[in-house]
């Protein structure tokens, strides 16, 4: 009987797996559960094991990419090319456990003295960052389509942590339902894109593309793909959920929103645009460049008429999200490619670090203040220096002012755009330019509050920071000034040749 | 017209015009209950479309995951709001969102519609070229190995990993029920 | 094509035969039986008692959370299908891949047993 069955059972041969390759992977599944089934042991007086535990899996993963960077010779694939570790794959798998372990250091004491429920928040969040190293190696519509709903799942709920406060759930909703609809659209141009081209796999979508002229449905397919990652990245005009969900969730999880969910929505786009996309750049780059230019340019405009601080910031992080997509937009003119995607990966590392540490310092400020108000940031300076200065490096790195990390990274993006040399180029860089001058206008005017202004109720007791949030401080000021210093550290980072797979030219 | 070809123009037909029918009712249903009805046929149209295109097991999923428990799921939502607190949709916040929602609507159906008609001649592939096919294959359960050599072939990692997300929406929905941890006062957090 | 088609008539004929017995006996009863409506008998029937406000009512979140979990597990059912239709063909490597995944749920469910999902309370 079985001789029979095993006789029928044809010829399938398993896939061959190289399980080094997948060990950032594997650490953070297994963290998962660990994280899981000790929240269920542990006395809530000794939750805060938990974020410790997290930090250690995170740190297992990046010690394995780490390993993965130094020992690899050349680029390991995976599944016929589905999943690759490249290098390129590994600066941004890094990139993002960085970036989740400074969440984590924001968020445990905010988690402990809030009352949230910790055990899920760090499951959630190591969830989500799970999706986002997967997406940093996918190279198939079906595995970057589970990678974005690994990372975008979780990020719905923790949007809405605070779970008795209206404006936390309004933050929830609103996310979660102009992310399934992008999802929907995102979906309906994979299905169309594979109805197209017959493969879910980038490099043969590519292939088929560049064989022959496109037809109407391969446009329609190419326009619904990247407005489904217009959405994560919150492109304009797909923004609107961006300034609420970022004010109404609980500060360390916009933080994280800002900075990691965004950079992951931009490298499935470069993923799709470098290796998918090489046919089609006629589609992509005008569509690109339009929603550079709206986004910086709407994403400044309103930043300068907030009060809020987070809201400046959220809409801040829009508008820089416009610079990172500009050198995407010539992404495909011959010779730019390699720069194009240099700048961005640049731009996402210093942004990261910059970012979260403008949250890291309103969070640590907003614990004495409980205000978000701009106006409750006077006297700083007179009564906690120290943040005052860490603030004013943030937030001059994000005005792009030298010598920090900021600077060199609008530098990089600018060179990109420049060196496509067409007139559309220098259009773009033009707006680019003006943006910058009306971005430090209102980075400037929240640092002169800092400095220049009284302390609103005269209230100059010191800000009392625990040392978690210390140490995400010092991460990310370290960051900021070395990236800026040294950029060749960083410009070596991300001098990637080519993604793997992907056609030259 | 031979009488092949017309039974399949007649499956395509009745499938199709449930799946609009459907759609249309869940948007224009006054009764949400009605709308979720409307939601049954369109998915249940889906799954005659699969079966004429010869996919049996997904057109099995389709009943049972989507028409069955998912619409399940859906009337137990209506139910926990309450049908009859409905409100009242007349209400525009911003007066231009409906006429601009259907010609961008109106458009977009143009403009698939005509992508979708101008590949026809692009896109027509012989038996056997391209995607394989049930039929190819000559078997009946030629369709649910297919779907597994993919599934635990290439797409194997893809697979596991949607067991996380399953992880996920099992703590989602502890989360839903779980009371606050600690008790803080209302008045605290809710002005935040 | 046809053929195959034709191997579904089977499912058609069968919806039609439950309309048409549907259809036969209540217009039978129908023809047979004397009408003459009223308030009274239209009102729905609670145990002889007059029922209090409509028919629907709002129903409690743990219904939903059953049908949520369930819909879960449904999705993990499809995945084992296609797996159970031809386990031998995959081995070794199949069965690991289906334990994997098996486990990973597991872990799901003891998290929501521990946490009091599956108490009706």
């Amino acid at each position: 009987m079985i001789a029979s069955l095993l006789a029928q059972a044809g010829d399938w041969t398993s896939p061959s797996i190289d399980w080094a390759a997948l060990a950032p992977e594997i650490v953070l599944a297994i963290g998962v559960n660990i994280i899981l089934l000790l929240d269920l042991q542990l006395a809530e007086t000794k939750k805060w094991a938990i974020a410790t535990i997290t930090g250690f899996v995170l740190l297992g993963s990046f010690v394995a990419v780490v390993v993965l960077a130094v020992t690899g010779d050349g680029a390991r694939s995976l599944f016929d090319g589905r999943y690759v570790v490249d290098d390129y794959a590994l600066i941004l798998k890094a990139l993002f456990l960085l970036a989740a372990y400074v969440v984590v250091l924001l968020s445990q004491t905010e988690l402990e003295e809030g009352g949230y429920y910790q055990g899920e928040f760090y499951v959630l969040l190591v969830c989500s960052v799970l999706g986002m190293v997967m997406m940093a190696s996918a190279r198939d519509l079906v595995s970057i389509f589970v990678a974005l709903e690994l990372l975008s799942i979780p990020a719905y709920m923790m949007a809405a942590w605070n779970k008795r406060n209206r404006k936390s759930n309004e933050a929830g909703i609103k996310y979660y339902l102009l992310g399934v609809f992008a999802s929907a659209v995102l979906l309906y141009g994979m299905s169309l894109l594979f109805g197209a081209t017959g493969s879910t796999k980038l490099t043969d979508i590519g292939a088929a593309l560049l064989d022959g002229d496109l037809i109407g449905l391969d446009v329609v397919a190419v326009v619904f793909v990247v407005c489904g990652f217009a959405f994560k990245i919150s492109a304009v005009p797909f923004h609107q959920w961006a300034p609420d969900t970022y004010e109404g969730a609980p500060t360390p999880v916009t933080a994280f929103f800002s900075v990691a969910t965004k950079a992951a929505g931009f490298v499935a786009l470069m993923s799709v645009v470098f290796i998918a996309f090489p046919g089609a750049d006629g589609v992509y780059q005008p569509l690109i460049w339009v929603m550079a230019a709206l986004t910086m340019t709407f994403g400044n405009v309103l930043a300068l008429r907030q009060t809020n601080i987070v809201r400046m910031l959220a809409y801040s992080s829009v508008s820089q999200g416009g610079f990172i997509l500009m050198p995407l937009a010539f992404a495909g003119e011959p010779g730019v490619g390699p720069a194009a995607l240099n700048a961005v990966i640049v731009y996402l590392i210093a942004y990261a670090f910059m970012n979260l540490g403008a949250f890291a310092v309103v969070i640590a400020v907003t614990r004495k203040t409980r205000s978000g108000e701009i106006s409750s940031f006077g006297g700083l300076f007179s009564y906690a220096p120290g943040l005052a200065v860490a603030m004013t490096i943030f937030f001059a790195s994000l005005a792009g002012i030298p010598p920090l990390a900021g600077w060199f990274a609008k530098f990089n993006a600018f060179k990109a755009v420049l060196d496509a040399g067409t007139t559309a180029a220098y259009v773009l860089a033009a707006i680019a330019a003006v943006n910058t001058v009306i971005a430090a206008a209102y980075y400037m005017r929240v640092l002169r509050v800092v400095w220049m202004d009284e302390a609103p109720d005269g209230d100059t007791s010191p800000v009392k920071s625990p040392a978690p949030v210390v140490a995400a401080l010092a991460i990310t000021v370290l960051g900021t000034i070395v990236l800026g210093v040294l950029p060749n550290l960083i410009a070596r980072a991300g001098a990637i040749d080519a993604l793997t797979g992907a056609f030259a030219g | 017209m031979s009488d092949a070809t017309f039974l399949e123009f007649v499956v395509f037909f009745s499938a199709a015009v449930m799946i609009l029918g459907g759609a249309v009712g869940v948007i224009t249903m006054k009764n949400p209950v009605h709308a979720a009805l409307g939601l049954v046929l369109t998915l249940f149209g889906v799954a005659v479309q699969f079966v004429a295109m010869q996919a049996h097991f997904l057109a099995a999923v389709q009943v049972i995951v989507y028409a069955g428990a998912i619409v399940v799921l859906f009337l137990f939502v209506i139910m926990l709001l309450g049908v009859d607190e409905s409100m009242d949709l007349s209400i525009e916040p911003i007066p231009i969102q409906r006429p601009l929602a259907a010609v961008m609507a109106v458009g977009l159906v143009g403009l698939v519609g005509a992508a979708i008609v101008r590949a026809r001649d692009a896109l027509i592939i012989a038996p056997g070229d391209g995607i394989a096919t049930a039929a190819d294959a000559g078997t009946h359960d030629a369709n649910i190995k297919q779907l597994a050599t993919n599934l635990y072939g290439d797409h194997v990692f893809a697979f596991q990993l949607t067991s996380v997300l399953l992880i996920v929406a099992v703590a989602g929905t502890v989360l839903l029920t779980r009371k606050w941890p600690k008790d803080v006062a209302d008045t605290e957090s809710s002005d935040a | 094509m046809s053929v195959y088609l034709r191997e579904y008539l089977t499912v058609v004929w069968f919806g039609v035969a439950a309309l048409a017995i549907g259809g036969l006996l209540l217009g039978l009863a129908a023809l047979v039986r004397p009408s003459k409506p009223s308030y009274d008998k239209g009102i729905a029937y609670e145990s002889g008692v007059d029922p209090v406000g409509i028919g629907w009512s709002q129903s409690q979140i743990r219904y939903y959370v059953f049908a949520l979990l369930f819909v879960i597990f449904d999705v993990e059912a499809v995945f084992l299908f296609p797996w159970a239709a031809n386990v031998e063909r995959y081995g070794t490597f199949g069965l690991v891949v289906m334990l994997v995944f098996i486990v990973l749920l597991l872990d799901g469910l003891v998290y929501a047993w521990k946490r009091g999902l599956l108490r009706w309370v």
